[in-house]
């Protein structure tokens, strides 16, 4: 799990790797390293984050001095992460160095038959037998591209692979459940696990599919299949904005995310709604029936916008069911081509998302991708595809993706369903200023300080509200490293109610239309556990008796509330792990996207 | 040398904005469409300006959320001043940042590249060069005086009859103004930059005036929104145009000049414009006839409202039925009184009205406030206040 990138170019290539791996550190930063080869080849790899690998460069000289390279950005599968784990691997000569994204799943009987050979390893990786298969290869006489091709034959498992020679301007490269991209420039070309890592060299890209080769040399990118065959594949051009990349001047991206969700959701609003008419339009969807039933399969954060378009569904009528995707299987939930799947990922590359996707597609279910990466392996592989258009997600932890899945399930469900509520839509068009007033009033930072000696924070809400709660603990934990859980309000006093006490803050989601007793009623089961409670609520007079600390948002429909109160929670997660001095954008053993099952 | 970056001065409230700045600074407010700080960069990067330092302070998460790291190819740079003491402070912030002469503008005024660019060229050894302009009743604004090319003095409000020329705000500064801000003393506790250039001058150094035409916009009060607008209208700055997304019925009618934001929408029968500015995610009841206003972002007219002569903040409601009559009017901002200002209403972020509401001409409506339906409103209303009918 981790991030590639390679250049061929006629000049020095060092910054350039240097530049977009500072650009894929979402995806892994435990070590990283780059290869450059210049005649013979050169490798330089760090524990640590970026800047360790940077320190390391200032101490080299010419010998990394090259115009074709590759680099890597890892967070560890097999092995701690140290120098000798990191990434590039070299074969015992270092004539070839390789760096993957993946997981190798047959390395151990490729291990064993390489040291029988008398190879010699040096990391604990998966990925270290590849640069020995290679060297193999070209001791019985194979050419480089031979070589690399039968070395990847050998896999099993997900990977995307790139390796340069000693003496050799072209980066071969393979790719198989796991992304790569390749970018073409003018005199210099480009592949990386995702598109931000190049995009202020170029913005037109080739996407490579599975079981797909690439040459990528200085002066051309050349697409094979497995047989060699070459392929006429398609030049996009992206329209990302290279700028949408930096922080603006904000600490962390997480922030910087949070303060975009306005203009997020404008865009994933735009053209899609038209409310006078009341009538909502994805003509990406067009030739797609009302389903059967829905099945929505998704993780960690995605899987909570999966719950919250799953209670839409439901509350116009049609089943449906939310699953975690490495829990699902196709083979034994009943599905037809009546039944949609609807995978949500931010990236569209989660690989447990993927693969719950691969088999609704064998199972024969009609398939949709709710993502925000176009072209991504989601928006490919499912049968239709639907962008949320939240713009790039850098922070590990997801804000403004999530509040854009949200927006786009419930467009979803409107389209799909009929007709909808007038007032639903008119609400909907008002969230871009509902969340906007809460970035511009929201109290949450004052409150922190209040909260921060606790044994653990417990979410409760009911209905819309239920998946949110869930979301609430999650970013606390991701980000603060406090114990934090999320529950249906129901919930609490079936167990959870035995861990309440002064030190557990209790925040509670009211919306003022549903629910609104019954959730009362679990609040006041937990304040008579002397918990401190905070409210977070549309209706504030009805609520300010029952809580400690009451968090407003703007009074609006049950459906939307969530969306708008999830944001007093994205801050309540920001501002506590910011008091805490944590690593806000880059958590602990997270990655963005995690493309490993 | 040549000058290819600029500092833009956006730390500032604009207090006298209230109440349309309790969420956002006075260069994040609307000159037509768009905020009056993206005009601004226009004019810089058009000038040839391709590396902005943007100084923020009030409400400057506004400001970074909105324009990101690049603008046009433009790189932002952002420093920030914890708090509000003066421009020359504001500039000796970005410091910093600033390596060789540099542009300085205001965020919150409109200026033309043309300005900018004669300042540029007119620019030589002196530690300071500022562009000049010919305008009457200069009392509002600050007055520069000129010899032979050279400023001899500079004026805020000047009330006698010396001639005057207008100070653009528009200056290339080189790095050593940099010392005699530091040394400069605060007036009622700020850093002006009129009172480092006056220090200047005392010292002895010359300080360049470079005449120029073009337009120079500034809106003091509310109300000149809406002259803003209008003159973006009429210099073409901002385009009679409907976007692409808008939706606008068969049956209504858009009068030009009129720009229609992205995501709006425009119901049966409505009449929308002239000179009207509707921001993205607007939406016009049927029968709603709206003219001559500056309609922020995710504003809602009700069906058969009349509005006239009117700015509105963000997710302003304004319910079935109700009128905002147009000006001339008499205006009380804290404790001055304006006399036949040509304002209707002005109504503050996420006012709610529940239909049926008349305005009184020269209603100011605060935040967030809420008025029952039916009631009749008039002067000043605080912001979170609920209007009972």
């Amino acid at each position: 799990m981790c991030g590639i990138i390679g250049c061929a170019d006629t000049d020095d290539v060092l910054g350039m790797l240097v530049d977009g791996l500072s650009r894929l550190e979402y995806r892994g930063y435990d070590s990283a390293g780059v290869a450059v080869t210049n005649g013979s080849l050169a490798v330089e790899k760090r524990e640590g984050d970026l800047s360790a690998l940077e320190d390391a460069l200032d101490g080299t000289g010419d010998e990394l001095r090259g115009t074709v390279g590759i680099g890597h950005t890892r967070w560890s599968t097999h092995g701690p992460p140290t120098d000798v784990n990191a990434h590039p691997h070299t074969d015992e000569d270092g004539s070839v160095a390789v760096v993957h994204n993946g997981i190798i799943e047959n390395y151990r009987p490729l291990r064993d038959e390489l040291s029988g050979a008398g190879c010699r390893f040096v990391s604990e990786t998966d990925t270290e037998v590849v640069p020995h298969l290679i060297e193999r290869e070209r001791a019985a006489g194979a050419d480089r591209e031979t070589a690399f091709r039968r070395a990847i034959d050998r896999l099993e498992g997900s990977y995307a692979i790139a390796a340069v020679f000693a003496g050799c301007e072209t980066i071969y490269a393979a790719r198989h459940e796991s992304p790569l991209v390749l970018g073409v420039g003018e005199g210099a070309n480009y592949l990386a696990s995702d598109v931000p890592a190049f995009v202020p060299y170029t913005d037109r890209v080739i996407y490579l599919d599975d079981g797909e080769f690439a040459s990528v040399s200085p002066e051309s990118v050349t697409v094979a299949d497995v047989e060699g065959t070459p392929l006429d594949k398609p030049i996009e051009t992206i329209e990302w904005d290279p700028e949408a990349v930096g922080k603006s001047g904000y600490d962390h991206y997480m922030r910087k995310e949070i303060a975009e969700q306005p203009r997020a959701i404008r865009d994933c609003l735009r053209g899609r709604v038209e409310e006078l008419a009341a009538s909502v339009s994805l003509p990406e969807l067009e030739g797609l029936e009302e389903p059967s039933s829905v099945q929505l399969v998704a993780c960690g954060t995605s899987y909570h916008a999966g719950l919250f378009g799953e209670r839409l569904f439901q509350r116009r009528g049609i089943p449906a069911q939310t699953f975690v995707a490495s829990e699902y299987d196709a083979g034994s939930v009943p599905v037809d081509e009546d039944t949609l799947v609807v995978a949500v990922t931010q990236s569209g590359e989660t690989a447990d998302t993927m693969q719950a996707l691969r088999g609704a597609n064998r199972a024969g279910a009609t398939t949709l991708a709710v993502t925000n990466v176009v072209a991504s392996s989601a928006a490919r592989e499912a049968e239709y595809a639907c962008y949320v258009r939240a713009g790039p997600e850098i922070s590990v932890a997801a804000t403004k993706s999530f509040a854009s899945q949200q927006v786009t399930l419930s467009l979803l469900a409107s389209a799909l369903a009929g007709p909808q509520s007038h007032e639903f839509l008119r609400e909907l068009r008002r969230l871009p200023d509902y969340i906007q007033a809460v970035l511009d009033r929201s109290s949450v930072r004052d409150l922190v300080g209040e909260l921060l000696d606790a044994d653990a924070y417990f979410f409760v809400g009911r209905g819309y509200n239920a998946p949110v709660a869930l979301e609430g603990a999650l970013k606390l934990k991701e980000i603060s490293y406090r114990h934090a859980e999320g529950f249906p309000a129901g919930e609490l006093k079936h167990g959870p109610l035995a861990l309440v006490t002064a030190e557990t803050p209790v925040f509670a989601l009211v919306s003022g239309r549903e629910h609104t007793a019954e959730t009362i009623g679990n609040v006041k089961e937990v304040q008579a556990r002397r918990a401190p409670v905070v409210a977070v609520t549309d209706v504030p007079e009805t609520v300010e008796r029952h809580a400690e600390f009451v968090l407003e948002v703007p009074e609006t429909h049950p459906a939307v509330m969530p969306i708008v109160a999830n944001v007093q929670l994205q801050l309540l997660a920001y501002w506590l792990a910011n008091a805490l001095g944590r690593p806000i954008d880059k958590p602990r053993n997270l990655a963005k996207s995690v493309t490993v099952r | 040398m040549s000058v290819s970056s600029a500092v833009v001065l956006a730390a500032g409230e604009g207090v006298r904005l209230r109440p349309l700045t309790r969420n956002r600074p006075k260069p994040m407010l609307p000159a037509g469409t768009r905020p009056v700080l993206e005009h601004v960069f226009d004019q810089l990067i058009d000038a040839g300006l391709g590396s902005i330092t943007v100084v923020v302070g009030y409400r400057g998460d506004r400001i970074r959320s909105h324009f990101g790291s690049t603008y046009r190819d433009a790189e932002l740079t952002y420093v920030e001043q914890h708090h509000q003491l003066g421009t020359a402070h504001a500039l000796a912030v970005a410091a910093p940042v600033v390596d060789g002469p540099t542009v300085v503008v205001n965020g919150d005024q409109l200026v033309d590249r043309r300005i900018v660019e004669a300042v540029v060229a007119g620019h030589d050894a002196s530690p300071v060069t500022l562009g000049v302009l010919e305008r009457q009743a200069i009392g509002e604004y600050g007055g520069v005086l000129l010899e032979n090319g050279a400023v001899s003095e500079l004026v805020e409000n000047p009330t006698d009859e010396r001639p005057y020329r207008l100070n653009a705000g528009v200056y290339v500064v080189e790095p050593s103004l940099f010392e005699t801000i530091e040394r400069l003393e605060p007036v009622d506790g700020e850093l002006s930059l009129v009172d480092a250039i006056n220090a200047l001058l005392a010292a002895g150094e010359s300080v360049r005036g470079v005449r120029s035409d073009g337009y120079w916009l500034d809106a003091t009060y509310p109300w000149d929104l809406l002259d803003v607008s209008r003159s973006l209208f009429d210099a073409g700055i901002v385009q009679d145009a409907v976007a692409e997304s808008a939706t606008v019925h068969e049956s209504a009618v858009v009068l030009s000049p009129t720009v229609v934001d992205r995501g709006c929408e425009i119901g049966p029968g409505a009449v929308v414009g002239p000179d009207t500015c509707l921001g993205e995610n607007v939406t016009i009841g049927s029968n709603a006839v709206v003219k001559r206003s500056v309609i922020d972002a995710e504003t809602r007219i009700g069906p058969n409202a009349t509005v006239d002569d009117c700015v509105t903040g963000v997710g302003v409601d304004v319910g079935h039925g109700s009128i905002v009559p147009g000006g001339p009017s008499d205006v009380r901002v804290g404790d001055r009184f304006f006399e036949g200002e040509p304002i209707g209403a002005l109504l503050a972020d996420r006012v709610t009205d529940r239909g049926g509401v008349t305005y009184v001409p020269g209603t100011i409506v605060g935040a967030a406030a809420e008025i029952d339906a039916g009631a009749v409103v008039h002067g000043t209303i605080p912001a979170d206040a609920e209007v009972r009918s």
